[in-house]
């Protein structure tokens, strides 16, 4: 397989790293050529972060090498792989927030002049750098107040500063809108152009199909493929990821996946207060009702007195799912917390069955946020004491009382748990999800908004999770779903809304929201104009650049 | 005026120097609040090794060399261990009371207050020639406090490893993500707090007075606490801190002797500095309110 | 999840495994009071102080048996037994704010307040110990209130802001006592004896030991049954744990906190209320602040590592420690300022042991 004239420019060979009792890498072999672009995809989970960590220095494997040129290396800090000309975008981007785009780019390799820094070359450096690839940045902007997108770039440019001969981009357009992804892409090929090795990490089919020239995918920790991606297609692609193919996986979603029974319970036997029987996520079951959540022109202001809402109107009845889009930081955090009362409007109303929200008052829906560790769960406490945040009331505690309650809770939604006793972080993401998901539904409101259902899940769990909010719209509640994964608001909502800068710009059913018209209003793109009926703007007297239309008969 | 001016100094010299140590805890991401005990710790150590060598100066030098010890005891669990910073702080505070009281009692044969003969004292710069105004009745450690702020101001903005401090301070992940070996540069940063505590340690004990007495330190290295609150990573703003509490401190004396009751002056410097606390944090409270 | 199933269950050997089943648990049990980092705290700053020790030249093998004797016997018990009740009550009210995640430093201070307010009810108001009593209690917690608004409008930590009103009011309070409130014409800072009637009974004639026991004792379980099963007491545990999470479940989190504080200061003030009204019957300049049990208190809740029925015991161990460094002191001639070493090095090891814990607990996938 390889060009044994010339060894690859850097290469994995029979990697190994368990985590407890998690095999997340198990002998894997990778090789990347010079001026390559290979992607390695999978799930969540599949153990492409343990890799790159590994490849990176930020986790030492139990068995195998790392090879650079032909040559093994040891890799014991991130120090060891730039060394050795290794550079890494992290998924979370780790910059320097206080600090200048220059000053983040040169930091642990900064210009001195006798002694003293050299801001001059260090600019000029930056500067340099960021006009031969197109990377437009101000060298002496302070990072933290960069979109998300510029600071990517300045990510890259710390790589390339480093002159990286091997490029890592972990999840790299998970913060990036469809069109800042294609021009990544563009600069990606440039640097393979220039014999740099890019090693593109993502879950994502078509940047693998758009961007990559090989690709190696991973599942459970092995490797299940490697295919040259013109000689490939997305449905092989996706049987290694997944184990089958795509069609079928699809028709499987309603049923529990190859997991063990007390992984999965039945969907039906699983939420408080909701229907049995469920449908298929993506599909509504009946006739949206009445509208449960109503937020009339609202505007809120940040900490530093910007609209970070800009009147926003819309509505959800019982029984739909709508799905809020937008690049990170376009309002919809703001939003979200002023509908469930944890901030304070600025102006304008949110109505919940037709009352207004009171901030500071007692929360009326049900919400799981998408900080998890943060907000939604005490890490420290026990996985009982999380569960019955909110339904604390009267004065005295019964602990046992408590503890039967969060059990019930346990098995109701197939929680895997040793015990509720112990802390809720002992928990996997996914199981403290469905924890935080569990005790919302059974908060019995009428209205659900829900942050990044999946963030941070496993593939099981997000089935689950998935299901149980179609449950939950089927059995009539109004649901509100905020993620950045465009194609989980294309599997769950009914219609999807775009924040953009504070504003609602498009509203689309979810026939017509593709990649191409969520990316356009993402970022601001005048949109061709939505079809549909002209009754939700007036009826809520929807503010914005664009009319826009409603899902229902689109939809329907 | 000038004696006046001498006196602010004189109060200040101390507290500066742990705030500057705090300062760049605080920078590197440390929350420091173990000044206090260490202060008092450089103190007592100054004294010890003064009196044991008959020289002021290996005094102060000795002073630094056993503070820097005694800040390994934050340093080690916080930063190796990662323990609360704040609760060891409380515990570090707690063992300088006790250990420098009972070494006392062990060393000296008594408690309370102790001053001998045998101890040399810091000489004044006029003393050493250099018979300034304001300054001429000051110890040296005094401008070498002022000095080093200066310093560190520079040296956070212009240099590598200041560079390197305010990153780590901002976002360690990130810093670690780049290959800067975050632990070192914090126990850098906290044993270095450690030595400015032990030279303001030396200057209290053997500058201002010289002399030891039980919990001489006296609130002063949680003045410099709150002087790092006050200046976040701005030394200048924590140097003038630093002067809002030594000139209560020195009004206070003074307006004892226009009958004010002592009391009145202990508390002064303690509630002037909570007063600047609360101004400044006035100042900068969030417009927006999220209930 | 997607993992092997683990195979160290079955790779222990089988002897042990079988013992901990048939032997009851005991084994277990034993192991884990053994690891628990009470212990081990104890045992390591009881390690280091005795290296204290062999370092200055004192023979431990006189100086801790010196120092059971000068807690617990020689009719010592009773003075133990005294010190036991304040640095009790003064643990309690730095574990109430403690739970909310708030740090109440300012012991001295609610104290020394508490403490001249009693005495100027006891002197002024007349009748029995029952207005003094809650005279102190409101002064220590309008004192410890204060750091409540400065915590959640202006964002100063109360760690901070309750250490810096203390040192006023312990000033305030030795003002009051040297000038408008101080015995005449002895020139010494001590208020007057206080008249019978406002005096606490004691158990016998002449005791140390007076109702402030019980009363103390009281407060103490009704506070542990408060926090385990009360819901301010979940609601508090929950804004320590994670005051986001709270607010996010509907707790009235600043003024939850407030709460806290203020109680605190309550218990802080009742405290320095009762030991004004008990023997010497008098408020003594810098008698309540110079025994230090504000911060064997706190060194007491930290050692108790975050579980409040633990916090009794752990004040019992070093008030022990406490009063008998006075005995070894006499006996020994070793200064009793030991005991505040072993305090502060126990304070640094369970903050230690705190995190290794925790880290060990939590490593997994």
């Amino acid at each position: 397989m390889n060009d044994h004239a010339r060894a690859p420019s850097v290469e994995l060979a029979g990697i190994t790293k368990r985590f407890g009792d998690v095999l997340a890498n198990d002998g894997i072999d990778l090789a990347v050529e010079r001026g390559e672009v290979h992607a390695v995809v999978g799930e969540n989970g599949a153990g492409k972060s343990t890799l790159m960590s590994i490849l990176y220095g930020l986790h030492r494997p139990d068995a195998g090498q790392v090879l650079r040129a032909g040559a093994p290396v040891r890799l014991r800090s991130p120090a060891d792989a730039i060394a050795h000309g290794l550079g890494m975008v992290h998924q979370r981007l780790r910059l320097f927030p206080g600090l200048s785009v220059a000053e983040n780019v040169v930091i642990g390799a900064e210009p001195v002049r006798r002694g003293v820094l050299d801001r001059t070359a260090a600019h000029e450096a930056v500067a340099e750098l960021a006009g031969r690839y197109g990377l437009g940045v101000d060298p002496a902007a302070r990072v933290g107040e960069l979109p998300v997108g510029v600071r990517q770039r300045v990510e890259i440019l710390k790589a390339l500063y480093r002159r990286a001969e091997v490029l890592i981009l972990d999840e790299p357009t998970a913060v990036l809108t469809p069109g800042e992804a294609d021009g990544l892409f563009l600069t990606v090929r440039e640097f393979a152009a220039e014999g740099v090795s890019v090693l593109l990490v993502t879950h994502k089919l078509e940047e693998v199909l758009a961007a990559s020239d090989r690709v190696t995918v991973l599942r459970g920790g092995r490797v299940t493929g490697r295919f040259a991606t013109a000689a490939t297609s997305a449905d092989e692609l996706v049987r290694a990821m997944i184990g089958r193919s795509l069609g079928t996986a699809r028709q499987e979603r309603r049923q529990p996946v190859e997991a063990p029974p007390t992984e999965l319970a039945p969907v039906d036997a699983a939420p408080v207060g909701v229907k049995a029987g469920a449908a298929p996520v993506g599909a509504r079951a009946g006739e949206a009702g009445s509208y449960l959540l109503e937020v009339r022109d609202l505007w809120v202001r940040d900490r530093d007195g910007v609209a970070a809402v800009a009147g926003v109107s819309f509505g959800v009845r019982a029984g739909e799912i709508v799905g809020l889009a937008g690049v990170a930081g376009s309002g919809q955090r703001e939003l979200v917390e002023t509908v469930t009362g944890l901030r304070r409007a600025g102006s304008g109303t949110v109505l919940l069955g037709g009352r207004p929200v009171e901030a500071g008052k007692e929360r009326r829906v049900a919400y799981v946020p998408g900080d998890r560790a943060g907000r939604a769960t005490a890490p420290a406490m026990s996985l009982a004491d999380n569960l019955l945040m909110g339904a604390q009331h009267g004065l005295r505690l019964r602990p046992a009382q408590v503890r039967r309650r969060a059990a019930a809770l346990v098995e109701r939604f197939s929680i895997r748990a040793s015990s509720v006793r112990a802390p809720i972080a002992h928990l996997s993401g996914g199981n403290a999800q469905k924890a935080v998901l569990a005790r919302e539904l059974s908060r019995d409101t009428p209205v659900l908004v829900v942050e990044e259902p999946t963030q941070g899940v496993d593939v099981g769990a997000q089935e689950q999770i998935h299901a149980l909010l179609a449950a939950a719209r089927d059995a009539g509640r109004a649901v509100l779903v905020q993620s950045s994964e465009l194609s989980e608001l294309r599997a769950l909502a009914d219609r999807v809304l775009v924040m953009f800068e504070g504003r609602v710009v498009a509203e689309l059913p979810v026939s017509q929201a593709t990649d191409e018209r969520l990316g356009a209003a993402m970022t601001g793109a005048t949109l061709p104009q939505p079809t549909g009926g002209a009754e939700g703007p007036e009826r809520l007297g929807v503010a914005g650049p664009q009319p826009v239309g409603d899902a229902e008969e689109a939809a329907g | 005026m000038n004696t006046f001016l001498a006196a602010v100094l004189t109060a200040t010299a101390p507290v500066v120097l742990a705030a500057l140590g705090g300062l760049l805890c605080s920078v590197s991401g440390v929350f420091n609040m173990a000044l206090e005990g260490q202060l008092l710790w450089g103190a007592f150590t100054a004294v010890l090794f003064s009196h044991a060598t008959g020289s002021a100066w290996l005094g102060v030098a000795g002073a630094v060399l056993a503070t820097v010890l005694y800040a390994a005891l934050l340093s080690v669990p916080a930063v190796t261990f990662r323990a609360d910073p704040v609760v060891v702080a409380v515990g570090t505070n707690l063992l300088a009371l006790g250990l420098t009281a009972f070494l006392m009692r062990q060393v000296f044969g008594s408690g309370g207050t102790f001053s001998s003969p045998d101890l040399s004292g810091l000489p004044t710069l006029a003393a050493l020639g250099l018979d300034l105004p304001v300054l001429g009745p000051q110890s040296p450690l005094v401008p070498v406090a002022f000095l080093l702020v200066v310093w560190a101001s520079w040296w956070l903005g212009r240099t590598r490893s200041g560079l390197r401090l305010r990153g780590i301070g901002q976002h360690a992940e990130a810093a670690e993500s780049i290959g800067l070996r975050v632990p070192v540069y914090r126990h850098a940063a906290v044993l270095g707090a450690g030595a400015l505590c032990g030279l303001g340690g030396a200057q209290l004990a053997l500058g201002n007075v010289t002399l030891f007495s039980e919990g001489m330190s006296a609130g002063r290295g949680w003045v410099a606490v709150v002087a790092v609150m006050l200046a976040g990573a701005r030394p200048w703003l924590g140097l003038g801190a630093c002067l809002l509490f030594g000139a209560a401190e020195a009004l206070g004396f003074r307006l004892q002797g226009f009958g004010l009751p002592q009391q009145a002056a202990d508390a002064a410097p303690y509630l002037i500095t909570l007063l600047a606390l609360v101004v400044a944090a006035a100042m900068r409270r969030d417009k927006e309110r999220t209930v | 999840m997607t993992g092997v199933e683990n195979p160290t269950g079955t790779a222990e050997p089988a002897p042990a495994r079988e013992a901990e089943a048939r032997g009851g648990q005991g084994w277990a049990v034993v192991r884990r009071l053994v690891l628990s980092p009470a212990v081990l705290s104890v045992a390591g700053a009881l390690a280091l102080t005795t290296l204290v020790m062999v370092a200055v030249g004192v023979d431990p093998s006189l100086a801790y048996p010196a120092l059971l004797r000068g807690a617990l016997m020689d009719g010592n018990f009773e003075y133990t037994l005294a010190a036991y009740v304040p640095t009790l009550g003064m643990a309690v009210a730095f574990a109430i704010p403690l739970r909310a995640g708030e740090f109440n430093l300012g012991g001295d201070g609610q104290l020394s307040l508490g403490g001249i307010a009693a005495a100027a009810l006891a002197l002024h108001a007349g009748g029995s110990y029952v207005v003094p009593l809650l005279g102190a209690a409101l002064a220590g917690a309008l004192l410890a209130g204060l750091s409540a608004p400065l915590r959640t409008r202006l964002g100063i930590p109360a760690i901070v802001s309750t250490l810096l009103l203390s040192a006023p009011a312990v000033s305030l309070a030795s003002y009051l006592a040297r000038f408008p409130l101080a015995e005449p014409g002895t020139g010494l800072a001590q208020t007057p004896l206080l008249p019978e009637a406002a005096r606490l009974p004691a158990f016998g004639a002449g005791s140390y030991v007076t109702i402030a026991l019980p009363v103390v004792a009281v407060l103490t379980a009704l506070w542990l049954y408060a926090d385990a099963r009360t819901v301010p007491g979940y609601e508090i545990r929950a804004l320590g744990a994670n005051r986001e999470f709270a607010r996010y479940g509907g707790v009235r989190v600043d003024r939850l906190a407030a709460v806290t504080l203020a109680a605190g200061g309550a218990f802080a003030g009742l405290v320095g209320g009762l030991i004004v009204l008990g023997p010497p019957y008098r408020f003594v300049d810098g008698a309540l602040t110079a025994p230090g049990y504000t911060f064997t208190a706190i060194a007491a809740v930290l050692l108790a590592a975050g579980r409040p029925p633990a916090v009794p015991w752990a004040v019992a161990l070093l008030t022990i420690l406490q009063a008998g460094g006075q005995g070894m002191e006499r006996e020994a001639g070793v200064p009793s300022q030991l005991t505040q070493i072993v305090q502060g090095l126990i304070i640094v090891i369970v903050a230690v042991g705190a995190v290794v814990r925790s880290r060990s607990a939590g490593r997994r996938g």
